[in-house]
């Protein structure tokens, strides 16, 4: 092959990191901001903050099909259409399912994003510490490998990307939830500030209820709008309102004048130097042209999202490393993880017929994990938080009731008679090393690429787990007066809570583990996995919080090294 | 695996999670050749029909316009043609055929040259019969969802039957409520 020397000197950076999201985002800057010159790789398009968010301020009535998708975006969208996100407002989002396919040995949803700011673009805010307990649950059941950090490790970390990003949250004291550094929080409304009241009174602050803690600004924060209570935050915050790339890191990042951004590039693999011993860079085919290009670095950050970095790193096959790089202990692509959620119950609140909302909060109640500790112990391992929330919807029995004329109208023009509440739970799911992903060689994707199998379930301790997500809801539910009470099981498969983790994990022992303490791979010490798939274990906390204290951690550690020269 | 073969083990899989009809629209949708259109055409008369058939399930009132000056007329048909797989677009066609019909056998005329208080009598038959069949998928059914669908995401049904407020700058869970105040659009 023939190197052009200047073009290797035109794409050689300090860094590279791959892929431009929540925790992609978080190394650009931190790196940048460090002193090295970086090259952000995206494998979709380019999205510009505000002018790209052509949904944003649409009116209902600009929706040309009022929200729904259309025959043909069903047929291009066969796994985007199984889950609600994927709407005619948010439809740019979200992948045309036909390009990039995958193998389900079993059922699980791949709900995924090809553009610059990922899915921060599309997420749920919602923003939850982890706490010891969390770092600590894989030691003491047995279950994964221990956790090579514990909370004290990633404190400071938590504190500094909450203070850049912006939380809103109450401090709460929950051993479980550790506080923050909080932006004052969103009010609860009528409803929910009854149920909690009712609730914590029943079970004697043994368990809490507490406002949704979530990266929308409720204060003006470096620069960026406060909250304006559309609601609309999946169609991207022209007020640059919650925590996305575009809205907080990337500007950062390019304030630095040290990063590039490099969109339509789909990394194929790390290339690896077995002189060194290290990753020298990365082979990239652009998405457009189908032209393949290599890219080197003194230090490689993988952020692809989990599946996407574990299907990069199982595709860097070398004579040092056939089964995928660093997989020298087997376990690259195991212990697949996805919060298991859609079930709870939900009833109707009396007596709040004279109260009404102003405003449209993107955000809801939360009750974290109370189960297995302390007294309280459940026939099954770990535990479920919930989210939820009281609204005045409107809904009308004469909707079902199939009435039509004046009245009707009339009807259907005012709120619902009365308030709903409902509490849905997330439920941690242990990791097992048979769910796994793998490369399965017998297909192709767009860009000629193999595609990635997906052999996943959920098991007894998380069908046993949903029986108690269903009827402590329901209890706490009718303890706080809540009536109608009903529970439901709307049915769940893994990847439906897009928080698909653990295919990478961390560990102190190079035999179980892909990773070490600071994220950086075991065996090729120049690469550094910093999004879920590092995850030894999921709590049952929302975890993007967690990504973005580990990659900023791990970008310190990094940055000290290479100035060490032990990089 | 060939497309049927792909598409069956698609439906397998959606499992419990979708109603049994709702899968088999779905099922529908994917087993239809790449090329097929099956698009069910629509007159300017038939928008006509459908505009005054859906300003029976929300006429005018001291409030606001009803549905027909929404554009509902327009909005029906297109979804229709859009949204739904050709078997449902089917069902709707040849039903809304079968109501012209029936106005014709029961009225004696034809559906626009009908009274309000005939074209209400007809509604309220084809209510009657959509809870005999347990609301299976029918002309009335669709029509009625896409009437109140369309009408509370038109800008009429938005601003003037409901309250809107594009941008409400603040959160307030605990405002007073006055019997006879509007919903907030969204």
């Amino acid at each position: 092959m023939n190197i052009n020397t200047n073009l290797k000197e035109q794409n050689t950076y300090d860094a590279i990191v791959i892929g431009s999201g929540i925790s992609g985002s978080w190394a650009a800057k931190e790196l940048t901001e460090k002193g090295l010159k970086v090259l952000m790789l995206e494998r979709g398009m380019n999205i510009e903050h505000i002018k790209d968010y052509e949904s944003a301020m649409k009116a209902p009535w600009e929706l040309e099909h009022a929200g729904k998708l259309t025959v043909e975006q069903k047929r291009t969208h066969p796994v985007q259409t199984r889950d609600y996100p994927y709407n005619e407002a948010t439809e740019k989002w979200w992948v045309n399912d036909l390009e990039c396919p995958y193998t389900e040995d079993k059922r699980f949803d791949w709900y995924r994003g090809f553009h610059v700011g990922g899915k921060s673009l599309m997420w749920g805010r919602q923003s939850y510490r982890f706490s010891d307990h969390n770092f600590e649950d894989n030691a003491k059941d047995g279950f994964g490998n221990d956790w090579p950090i514990r909370y004290k490790d990633l404190t400071k970390w938590y504190d500094y990307v909450e203070k850049f990003a912006g939380i809103s949250g109450q401090v709460e004291n929950w051993p479980l939830l550790p506080d923050g550094k909080f932006l004052p929080p969103m009010d609860l409304n009528c409803v929910e500030k009854s149920v909690k009241e009712r609730l914590e009174k029943h079970y004697n602050r043994t368990r809490i209820l507490t406002i949704g803690r979530t990266a929308n600004l409720t204060v003006p924060h470096k620069g960026r709008g406060s909250c304006q209570y559309r609601n609309l935050c999946s169609r991207g915050c022209p007020f640059g309102a919650y925590f996305s790339t575009q809205s907080s890191t990337l500007p950062a990042a390019m304030a630095t004048n040290r990063l590039t951004v490099r969109p339509y590039s789909i990394v194929n693999h790390i290339i690896y130097d077995k002189d060194t011993k290290k990753a020298k860079g990365v082979m990239v085919i652009d998405a457009e042209t189908n032209e393949t290009m290599e890219f080197y670095a003194k230090i490689v950050f993988v952020n692809g999202s989990t599946l996407g970095s574990t299907f990069i790193l199982l595709n860097s096959t070398s004579e040092a490393h056939p089964e995928g790089m660093g997989n020298a202990s087997g376990q690259l692509g195991h212990n697949l993880m996805d919060h298991h959620f859609r079930c709870g119950a939900e009833g109707t609140a009396e007596g709040f017929e004279d109260k009404y909302t102003y405003g449209r909060r993107a955000n809801g109640i939360y009750i974290p994990r109370y189960q297995n500790v302390g007294n309280d112990k459940r026939d099954y391992l770990r535990g479920f938080g919930y989210q939820g929330g009281a609204s005045r919807g409107l809904w009308h029995k004469e909707v079902a009731e199939l009435a039509f004329g004046g009245d009707f109208k009339d009807t259907m023009s005012l709120p619902a008679n009365s308030w709903s509440m409902g509490l849905g739970g997330f439920g941690e799911m242990l990791p097992y090393y048979e769910n796994k992903v793998y490369i399965d060689h017998t297909k192709k994707d767009k860009w000629g690429q193999p595609v990635l199998a997906i052999d996943c379930e959920y098991k007894e301790n998380e069908a046993k787990m949903r029986e108690d997500m269903m009827n402590d809801a329901a209890e706490m539910l009718e303890a706080s007066g809540i009536k109608n009470v009903k529970t439901y099981d709307n049915d769940c498969y893994p990847g439906m809570a897009i928080h698909e983790m653990g295919t990478a994990r961390m560990g102190n022992d190079p035999k179980t583990s892909v990773l070490n303490k600071w994220n950086q791979m075991h065996e090729v010490n120049n690469v550094f996995v910093t999004d879920g798939s590092c995850m030894p274990s999921i709590a049952c906390q929302n975890p993007s919080l967690t990504f973005m204290a580990l990659t900023a951690r791990a970008c310190d550690y990094a940055v000290k090294e290479l100035k060490k020269g032990n990089i | 695996m060939n497309r049927r073969e792909a598409l069956k083990s698609v439906a397998y899989l959606m499992g419990s999670a979708i109603s049994a009809t709702t899968m088999g629209v779905l099922f529908e949708n994917f087993t239809l050749p790449e090329k097929e259109k099956n698009k069910v055409p629509f007159s300017a008369t038939d928008e006509e029909v459908l505009a005054e058939f859906a300003d029976i399930i929300i006429p005018t009132t001291a409030s606001s316009p009803g549905a027909k000056a929404a554009g509902l007329g327009a909005f029906i048909p297109m979804i229709i043609r859009d949204c739904y797989p050709a078997k449902m677009q089917q069902i709707f066609a040849s039903g809304m055929k079968d109501m012209q019909a029936k106005c014709l056998k029961d009225f004696n005329k034809d559906f626009m040259t009908m009274t309000i208080d005939e074209r209400q009598k007809l509604m309220g038959e084809l209510k009657d019969e959509a809870i005999a069949t347990e609301k299976a998928p029918s002309f009335f059914l669709i029509a009625r969802d896409l009437t109140i669908l369309g009408y509370f995401s038109s800008e009429i049904g938005c601003t003037q039957a409901r309250e809107y407020l594009p941008v409400p700058g603040k959160y307030d869970g605990n405002v007073e409520y006055t019997p006879g105040q509007k919903a907030w659009a969204t």
